[in-house]
């Protein structure tokens, strides 16, 4: 049977304990392409449920909650069976499975997990503010898991100044006004920038530039580290 | 300590695009970027440590950028040979004020561009003078402009200790850049700067950071250590010598990090080599450096003293080949010590393996699936007692090395033929 759900932990949780004896399970909440014959069900998040298992689920693993928040956040396909499967271990060996690399299930939540925080870490360095005619800052993101409110501590802890970290592709924004972080629906963002805003890009792309080895070319390896994909909201180089 | 109404009459607004190009450009073959082991806070101002470093940037060269590198001045009393600002030089001079530097700093790292900032600078009017402004700057950054990020400051050799140490208290990592990998080079080559004048300061500041940590003093003290920097290729110095070399500044001196630049010609002099030293070189003397401080080998394990690393092979299996009377090992028996010296498995690899056999009896599938890389390694273990790797040590050695060359043929085309690489080695050195 294929159980969709609609991306929420709540919902996951319902739906693991429904789809948790059957062995054929597959839970998602992208689409899916169905054979002839396949059984589905919508999954409606029933907050008694999930409670239900996320505590029992926490009584085995503590930090489990913790990694399901982030594989939920992945966005390659597969990622909620992968939970799934990763989730169901756990109840099934009664105890933390991340050490047992061994096994398939746990190899494949550890990869996700993995890219899920490689990005994170990624865009701790790649995220690129412009300054506001106010001083707040804005950044636009199109980041491949859904992560920008995961972004707002490190800035928080460093920079004085309100700022917007904007999803673009998924519309929505992690704000912090200063005093607290919230997550909100944004289209698109009218900015009006600082009077300087324009000079500094333009000695940052200058300082680019100028430490460059053009010598030592070795694209292939440069895009390894910083995707092409990340580019577009990098002044240096667009 | 040093006159403040000098400073009143620089403007300090934003710096010029000239001076920016100037001042990044003659230190941008500064090795060293990295902006890791600090946990300083942010204390009502701007910015943080990030202990495990942050790269913000790649340029088409393949090298991160972390940090604002720049130079406070590029004009040099001191006449090191193989030096593009040296005095000497027929080169654009520039001078950046304290200000400008600060501002430059905040507004590059607010709009998260940067880390940090690493300051560095050519020896202008004398070294004491040097000293004192590089101080005022970082001293400014972090009272005045309220900055808590990274700051790797160079220091200037035959500076006054107490202005090095004031310094030092406010930054999060210095670097004294010993140059050449022997005495007798320096000597030659850079004949203003000498073996005491790179060493002491080092030493008396590593002194200084044990006292400072052994008291549990307040604040920070070089919190990321200090480092160093040498070329290699433009005098003789074997491999061998350097790797020792290395050893005993981690041992002895405590260092954090080695680095070794590539020499490559910037100035024509009969004392220099014409050709510049290989990349692979240098990649070379990383890996070894690499096998020194979280492999648990030994400089002399790695190499003669007298010889250079191998290029065709890297320092790791070159070191198996040797030994194969140690191989190969069981997966689920050894230790980590010795999973840690089998050629492809590195520390992650050998962590995980670790962990997931206590759960079960690892097969060759099973690494696979833990992404452990086998290319190398499958020679040199077992699973279960099963062999996957190549028969006798002639074929071993026969994978290991075409595995290279097809891997770092792009890199090698990069400064000409794998030819060219060791004739700068041997002809020139």
């Amino acid at each position: 049977m294929i159980y969709f759900f609609d991306g929420t932990k709540a919902a996951f949780l319902t739906a693991f304990l429904l789809a948790f004896p059957d062995r054929e399970a597959y839970l998602t909440s992208g689409q899916k392409q169905l054979s002839l014959g396949q059984k589905t069900v919508f999954v409606v998040a029933d907050a008694q449920r999930a409670e239900k298992a996320e505590k029992r689920l926490l009584a085995l693993d503590k930090g489990c909650m913790k990694e399901l928040d982030l594989l939920l956040r992945s966005g390659e396909s597969g990622h909620d069976q992968t939970a799934f499967r990763y989730l169901r271990l756990i109840a099934e060996k009664k105890q933390p499975v991340r050490s047992m690399l061994a096994e398939e299930c746990v190899a494949a939540a550890t990869e996700s997990l993995r890219r899920v925080g490689t990005e994170i870490h990624r865009m701790h360095g790649f995220v690129r503010f412009m300054e506001s005619e106010s001083g707040a800052l804005y950044a636009p993101i199109s980041p491949d898991h859904d992560i920008c409110d995961l972004l707002v501590p490190h800035f928080r802890a460093r920079l004085p100044v309100p700022f917007v970290i904007h999803d673009v592709p998924r519309k929505k924004a992690a704000v912090y006004d200063g005093k607290n972080a919230f997550l909100a629906p944004l289209d698109r963002a009218e900015l009006v920038l600082s009077a300087n805003e324009t000079q500094w890009q333009s000695l940052w792309k200058r300082y680019y530039q100028s430490v460059n080895i053009p010598s030592r070319e070795r694209l292939k390896q440069m895009r390894g580290y910083m995707p092409v994909r990340y580019w577009k909201f990098m002044p240096e180089l667009k | 300590m040093f006159d403040k109404h000098l400073f009143a009459c620089y403007n300090s607004g934003m710096i010029t695009e000239e001076t920016l190009q100037i001042l990044a450009y003659s230190a941008k073959f500064d090795v060293s970027c990295s902006s890791s082991g600090s946990k300083r806070v942010n204390s009502g101002g701007m910015g943080n440590g990030y202990p495990a470093g942050c790269c913000h940037s790649f340029t088409p060269d393949g090298r991160c950028v972390s940090l604002l590198k720049i130079l406070m001045s590029n004009d040099c009393v001191f006449d090191c040979k193989y030096c593009a600002n040296r005095a000497t030089a027929d080169t654009r001079r520039a001078t950046a004020t304290p200000d400008e530097i600060c501002s430059l700093t905040v507004d590059f790292y607010k709009r998260n561009y940067i880390e940090g900032l690493f300051l560095s600078s050519a020896v202008f009017i004398s070294p004491n003078h040097t000293m004192e402004k590089l101080l005022l700057t970082v001293k400014k950054l972090r009272t005045e402009y309220g900055f808590h990020g990274y700051i790797h400051l160079k220091g200037i050799p035959r500076a006054d200790e107490a202005i090095v140490r004031e310094a030092a208290s406010y930054v999060d990592r210095m670097s004294y850049n010993i140059e050449l990998p022997s005495e007798q080079s320096l000597r030659l080559l850079a004949p203003q700067k000498s073996k005491e004048s790179l060493l002491l300061p080092m030493r008396s500041l590593s002194h200084e950071a044990r006292v400072f940590r052994e008291e549990k003093r307040k604040g920070y003290f070089l919190p990321a250590g200090q480092t160093t920097q040498m070329i290699v290729g433009a005098s003789p110095e074997s491999d061998g010598q350097i790797i020792r070399l290395s050893q005993s500044l981690y041992r002895g001196m405590g260092l954090k990090r080695v680095y070794y630049s590539s020499y490559t010609p910037v100035v024509h002099d009969s004392l220099l080599p014409e050709l510049p030293a290989g990349q692979l070189r240098e990649h070379r003397l990383y890996q070894a450096d690499w096998l020194l401080r979280f492999y648990g080998f030994t400089a002399e394990e790695i190499a003669p003293e007298g010889e250079n690393l191998p290029l065709d092979l890297d320092p790791k299996c070159a070191w198996a080949l040797r030994n194969m009377q140690l191989f190969p090992v069981e997966v689920n028996r050894a230790p980590l010590e010795a999973l840690l010296r089998v050629p492809g498995i590195g520390g992650r690899s050998a962590q995980k393996i670790i962990e997931a056999r206590r759960y079960t009896l690892l097969t060759f599938e099973h690494l696979k699936r833990m992404r452990v890389v086998l290319k190398r390694a499958r020679h040199f273990i077992t699973c279960g007692g099963k062999f996957f790797g190549a028969k006798n040590e002639l074929a071993v050695r026969g994978f290991l090395t075409a595995g290279e060359q097809s891997g770092n043929a792009e890199q090698l085309s990069l400064f000409g033929s794998a030819e060219t690489a060791r004739a700068a080695l041997t002809g020139e050195l």
